[in-house]
């Protein structure tokens, strides 16, 4: 579904990636892991289409087309979804017509009509349900006031809305407590199936233990270092990034 | 009495011919306060950016023009409704025509409980005094420069007296409709609220037709102890009209006034407020919601004066600038010794839509006493870089994302006004003025 080769990007004159490499199919979890300053939440973005990012070498495809060529709406169609590390807080446009407005740019591009209005706040009202979510943020502008936790369950609930193909999940799990927690990891379970994908950006094993990753990676000094199954997160939580860079050098 | 021939051959176009306006008209019960008026605005001429207030308005092209009164028109050459989606489904209470400045009185509107309409020369022959009462001193302040000349010429003018608490609003259309490229208007109000009283008052300015006269509104504002009004300024004339209007309101004890300054057309703007808290405990917020467009130029100036203890003022100003428009938001608040336990409060900001476009803020405080509560700041910029993409993150087309951005930004604007229909009305209108209107209709 999703191939990056070697994918090097400049942000404001620094080379932040330094040629990623990374194959996700359809149907997998991965979960990116590294320290902080690493080049994960720019490469999350990079995928999502931030043009102030300069891809300076490589490739990313993306069900066999070419991603960077897309600009950021295009790629949200085309099915591709990133869970914002920190959601942007947009007063007076309300929470729900953005998602409205979303899906409906989504429907048109499949060619298919516009959702119905009561259709829609029916879906809506059963995910935020499913989010623990009070519908009282139906009527907020988007992440208005929202606290930390409330800005993370509505990134999910927008994804569980749009129905990607692939979710880029950056740092969704951070700062929220072990009940949000289980609450996000339900929703983004909820959207396990073979046709999908979703990538973790995390900086904690604890996200894992709920989602259950098919594959984890190792990112640090912008390049992904390591790579491995679900045990590679739990020997990180146990021995640090330090030990990951220690072993490749020896 | 006659004023004694001020203006020369080297004088400016422009003033030679409102002192020939001035030396044709028949005196009148107001004319001292008109004479003295005209004096004043002869001696000290046009305003120039010299002036503190006019620093980014030159009328030069203005000066060079000899100006015409505007015609007297019946309401049956008027056709406003063809042009007015504003008005569409709005509720009112009465709507009261003013062509070229002269009112267009309906005999039903008398029949209304709670307020009273009536022509300015009307009761300026049954009782001069009290109409003198609402004519200001000249005054040399070069924000008030045309507002002297307004005194002076206006030709009759709408007073409303309210006198109950009206639950619908009243609109006064101002229809601007010459005959020829020199015409000049004075309409003026005066509204005149009784102890206790609430009213919501929209004052609409079009325009009609293929001329449109030099616009010099000015509305007289008198708040008495208790009263309640919120006051709309709506302007809607075509690209290449002038307009030079006034509001000045004068605050008793209690009192409260919202008031909304609209600019959603027009070729030069130039929207004056003067606020004058002038007893305790009484309350202006003001709202400025500034579209810049096209070459639109936009000039607004707001001063509020507080001048007793516990009085409280709010200017929120939102201006949005795209092509070659540009907007001026220029705000004082003036403290004055005594006054204590003043809040005060200036929010201006301003969005620039194009790189040609220009916006200039300048909150300004002048505080004479302790203990008072001022606040004030002002930004401008572009559409926030991180908003845009993350509602392109979530599929929106740009065009939507930036017309939702923009509409978003006029939301404290908006927000304030408590007359809901008046709201959406409003909110219609501005939305055809963005980019994408069709798009953001569906949003609402």
């Amino acid at each position: 579904m999703l191939e990056i080769i070697d994918l090097t990007v400049r942000v404001a004159g620094k080379e932040i990636l330094k040629g990623v490499n990374l194959k996700v199919n359809a149907g997998e979890v991965h979960a990116i892991m590294g320290p902080n300053g690493s080049g994960k939440s720019t490469l999350a973005q990079v995928l999502a289409g931030r043009e102030d990012y300069e891809v300076t070498r490589g490739s990313v495809s993306f069900e066999g087309r070419d991603l960077l060529a897309l600009p950021a709406e295009e790629r949200a169609r085309a099915g591709l979804f990133l869970g914002f590390q920190y959601p942007v807080e947009i007063p007076g446009v309300n929470n729900v017509y953005l998602l409205k407005a979303a899906l409906n740019a989504k429907r048109k591009c499949a060619g298919e009509p516009e959702v119905d209005a009561y259709d829609f706040l029916a879906l809506i009202k059963q995910k935020m349900k499913l989010m623990q979510m009070s519908e009282a943020f139906l009527t907020r502008g988007v992440n208005e006031g929202f606290s930390g936790g409330e800005k993370k369950r509505n990134e999910v609930l927008q994804m569980l809305v749009l129905e990607p193909k692939l979710a880029i999940l950056d740092e969704t799990d951070s700062g929220l407590d072990i009940d949000a927690l289980k609450v996000v990891s339900m929703g983004v379970n909820s959207l396990r199936d073979p046709k999908r994908a979703v990538v973790l950006v995390t900086h904690y094993q604890r996200l894992l233990d709920y989602v259950i990753p098919d594959q984890v990676h190792v990112l640090t000094g912008g390049r992904i270092v390591k790579s491995g199954d679900k045990s590679l997160a739990q020997e990180l939580e146990r021995r640090g990034y330090d030990w990951v860079l220690e072993s490749r050098v020896a | 009495m006659s004023v004694g021939l001020q203006t020369s051959s080297a004088s400016p176009a422009a003033l030679r011919s409102f002192e020939a306006q001035w030396r044709a008209r028949a005196a009148d019960a107001l004319r001292p306060a008109r004479e003295q008026a005209m004096q004043r605005f002869l001696k000290l001429g046009l305003p120039s950016p010299r002036d503190e207030t006019w620093r980014y308005t030159d009328l030069r092209a203005l000066a060079a023009q000899s100006f015409v009164d505007a015609p007297h028109k019946a309401r049956g050459e008027i056709q406003p409704h063809a042009a007015l989606p504003l008005l569409d489904g709005l509720p009112l209470s009465a709507t009261v025509l003013m062509v070229n400045g002269y009112p267009s009185l309906n005999p039903d509107d008398a029949a209304i409980n709670g307020i009273e309409i009536s022509s300015i020369n009307e009761l300026s022959r049954l009782d001069p005094s009290n109409m003198l009462r609402f004519l200001p001193p000249a005054s040399d302040a070069d924000q008030r420069r045309w507002v002297l000349l307004n005194t002076a010429l206006f030709r009759d003018g709408l007073y409303l007296k309210i006198t109950q608490q009206l639950s619908t609003p009243l609109l006064i259309l101002h229809v601007s409709a010459g005959d020829g490229a020199n015409d000049v208007a004075h309409p003026r109000v005066i509204i005149d609220a009784c102890p206790g009283s609430s009213a919501t008052i929209i004052e609409h300015h079009v325009a009609q037709g293929e001329h449109t006269p030099l616009n010099n509104s000015s509305t007289h504002i008198a708040l008495a102890r208790d009263a309640r009004l919120e006051h709309y300024r709506v302007f809607a004339t075509d690209p290449g009209a002038t307009h030079f209007d006034s509001v000045d309101i004068h605050q008793d004890q209690g009192s409260e006034c919202k008031q909304f300054t609209i600019v959603l057309g027009g070729g030069l703007v130039r929207a004056t407020l003067e606020g004058n808290l002038r007893q305790r405990g009484a309350a202006l917020d003001s709202y400025s919601l500034l579209v810049g467009h096209q070459n639109r130029h936009v000039d607004c100036v707001n001063i509020v004066t507080h001048g007793a203890p516990d009085t409280r003022s709010r200017q929120t100003a939102r201006a949005i600038a795209s092509d070659f428009s540009r907007v001026i938001f220029n705000s004082k608040v003036i403290v004055n010794a005594g006054a204590v336990n003043s809040d005060s409060q200036q929010s201006c900001r301003g969005l620039l839509l194009s790189p040609t476009a220009e916006i200039d803020t300048r909150p300004q405080l002048e505080i004479h006493t302790d203990e008072v509560k001022c606040a004030h700041g002002a930004t401008t910029g572009r559409l926030d870089p991180d908003m845009l993409f993350y509602m392109l993150s979530r599929g929106l087309d740009r065009a939507t994302a930036q017309s939702l951005l923009v509409f978003a930004f006029l939301a404290d604007v908006l927000t304030g006004m408590s007359v809901s229909s008046a709201r959406s009305a409003i909110e219609n209108a501005l939305i055809s003025q963005l980019p994408d209107s069709q798009l953001l209709r569906r949003f609402r």
